[in-house]
């Protein structure tokens, strides 16, 4: 029903982000912010994530490669999995969770308080002052993020394919180095790249479309986890399919 | 000079404003009253150039908003200062950074010239001594207030407030009002005020609108108006003369 309008309405934003950014007009001030904000501040939750997800990738790998009697490959089978897919997704999801559901609930709260207005009134364009900047720190900090998260997932999987699967980490890390091609980090980037996006987007989407008072900030940061995860799904799906 | 010539404002299919017109001179305080959700914020918000009208015409200091560019529309915005009906006070900086920020925003002055006078207009609206506390720690008036000092600060040409008295006593009701007159004294400025303190904005205003589903239907001098043989405005004086005609529970 509505979510043709949905999509609509958060291209239109995306094209106005987009307009602002050639050449940017935005706030350096408040970009500095949101870059502190959600990027350094959520370095921890994002390292612990990216840790168990390297444990449980050894560990699942490990089944595999241990079957096919190739445990040499077990840093190539966990690492593939990691920098391709499960990284950039379950960080994203995580950001998505933190970030982006904090970014809707101010940008809500101040849209149903009439902030907003008050800085329209002052003659301040919303986007260029609110939005452009958690866009560029969204988009920034995720991708960011991601390849430490990366780097944290494998070091975490080779200390673990080490001390439980008796994999010892030289042969982890020369397996996934021979095997890994520059074509992976580049899919790593872009992936990540595009869903901090999508979270930025469809956050501020959500945030400055709300109405309805303090109950309607809870029903936008709602559409936009569900909405977000939504996304990153479906464009992960296809920038597989597209990027190899 | 405000000139709006028959507005049309919906939200999907309900109609807020419907065929409104309205003109007021320059240097009037016009006071608005209405019942609940007739459209009297709303038509505010169009004055102010943040609602676009489905129809019709506003013109605000010879600015045309329908057809002029986003620039002209800035610009014209910049010399009107509003009042939100939720105060909009920026939650995360001080009570002085809120009213200094539309000087900080729209002019070039100094750094310790904006504070000067920041603090000087918080002192006019009886607030010295609460500048470094965080708007959530004040009370609904005192919110009111900065939100009074915030819109008239930077000295616009019109001063729009909504329901600047809603849910205050009547003692600090009559209290801002005369703030608001005040402010129109010194400045020179138009002002339009929306307010159920009928009494109150009777005693300050030149001139009184009255909206009523979603159109203005009286508006005059405070003497006429408060003459006037309309039904619903001899109704309205009526409610606010006599709130609790004549019963009790014992
Ligand atoms: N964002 C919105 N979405 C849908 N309907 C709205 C919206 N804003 C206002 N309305 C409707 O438009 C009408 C006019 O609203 P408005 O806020 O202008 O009334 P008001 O006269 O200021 O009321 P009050 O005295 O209670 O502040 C109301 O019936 C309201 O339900
Ligand atoms: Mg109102």
């Amino acid at each position: 029903m509505d979510i043709s309008s949905q999509v609509g309405g958060a291209a239109v934003l995306l094209w106005r982000i987009l307009v602002r950014l050639f050449p940017p007009r935005f706030d350096k001030n408040e970009f500095r912010k949101c870059l502190y904000s959600m990027g350094y501040q959520s370095l921890s939750i994002m390292i612990a994530t990216a840790f168990v997800v390297g444990v449980i990738l050894v560990i699942q790998a490990f089944v595999f490669v241990d079957r096919y009697g190739m445990r040499s490959q077990l840093g190539w089978g966990a690492g593939f999995v990691t920098i391709r897919e499960l990284g950039p997704v379950l960080l994203a999801l995580m950001f998505s969770g933190r970030v982006g559901a904090f970014t809707t609930a101010e940008l809500g709260t101040m849209t149903v308080t009439e902030q907003v207005d008050g800085l329209r009134c002052l003659a301040i364009d919303p986007i260029s002052y609110l939005v452009v900047p958690r866009f560029l720190a969204m988009v920034i900090s995720l991708t960011a993020l991601t390849m430490i998260g990366n780097a944290v997932a494998l070091v975490s999987a080779s200390v673990m394919g080490d001390i439980m699967m008796e994999v010892d980490s030289h042969t982890f890390w020369s397996s996934l180095f021979s095997m890994l091609k520059v074509g992976d980090i580049v899919l790593s980037v872009t992936k990540s790249a595009l869903f901090g996006a999508i979270i930025a987007v469809n956050s501020c989407f959500f945030g400055l479309g709300t109405s309805g008072g303090a109950p309607g900030v809870g029903v936008s940061v709602n559409k936009t986890v569900v909405s977000s995860a939504v996304a990153i799904f479906v464009v992960d799906f296809f920038s597989t399919f597209v990027l190899g | 000079m405000i000139d709006l010539l028959d507005i049309h404002v919906g939200y999907g299919g309900h109609k807020a404003l419907d065929g409104l017109s309205l003109h007021v001179n320059d240097g009037v305080l016009l006071g608005i009253i209405g019942p609940g959700g007739c459209g009297k914020s709303t038509m505010c918000r169009v004055i102010a150039g943040l609602v676009q009208p489905d129809a019709g015409e506003v013109f605000v200091n010879r600015c045309n908003f329908r057809t002029c560019n986003r620039h002209e529309l800035q610009s014209a915005q910049k010399d009107i200062g509003v009042q939100f009906q939720n105060d909009a006070l920026f939650e995360h900086i001080t009570v002085l950074e809120n009213v200094e920020y539309p000087l900080k925003r729209l002019t070039d002055l100094r750094a310790g010239e904006i504070e000067a006078k920041a603090v000087e207009t918080l002192a006019m609206v009886g607030l010295s001594g609460f500048e470094h506390r965080l708007p959530n720690r004040l009370s609904g008036g005192q919110r009111r207030r900065v939100a009074l000092a915030r819109a008239c600060i930077t000295r616009p040409g019109l001063l729009i407030c909504d329901e600047p008295t809603a849910g205050l006593d009547p003692q600090t009701s009559r209290t801002i009002l005369d703030m608001i007159a005040g402010i129109r004294y010194q400045t020179k400025c138009t002002v339009l005020v929306v307010s159920s303190d009928v009494v109150g904005l009777v005693s300050i205003s030149n001139r009184i609108a009255l909206v009523w589903s979603g159109k203005v239907i009286e508006e005059d001098s405070t003497t006429v108006f408060r003459q006037s043989e309309r039904k619903e405005v001899q109704r309205f004086l009526d409610d606010a003369r006599l709130p609790f005609a004549g019963w009790a529970w014992d």
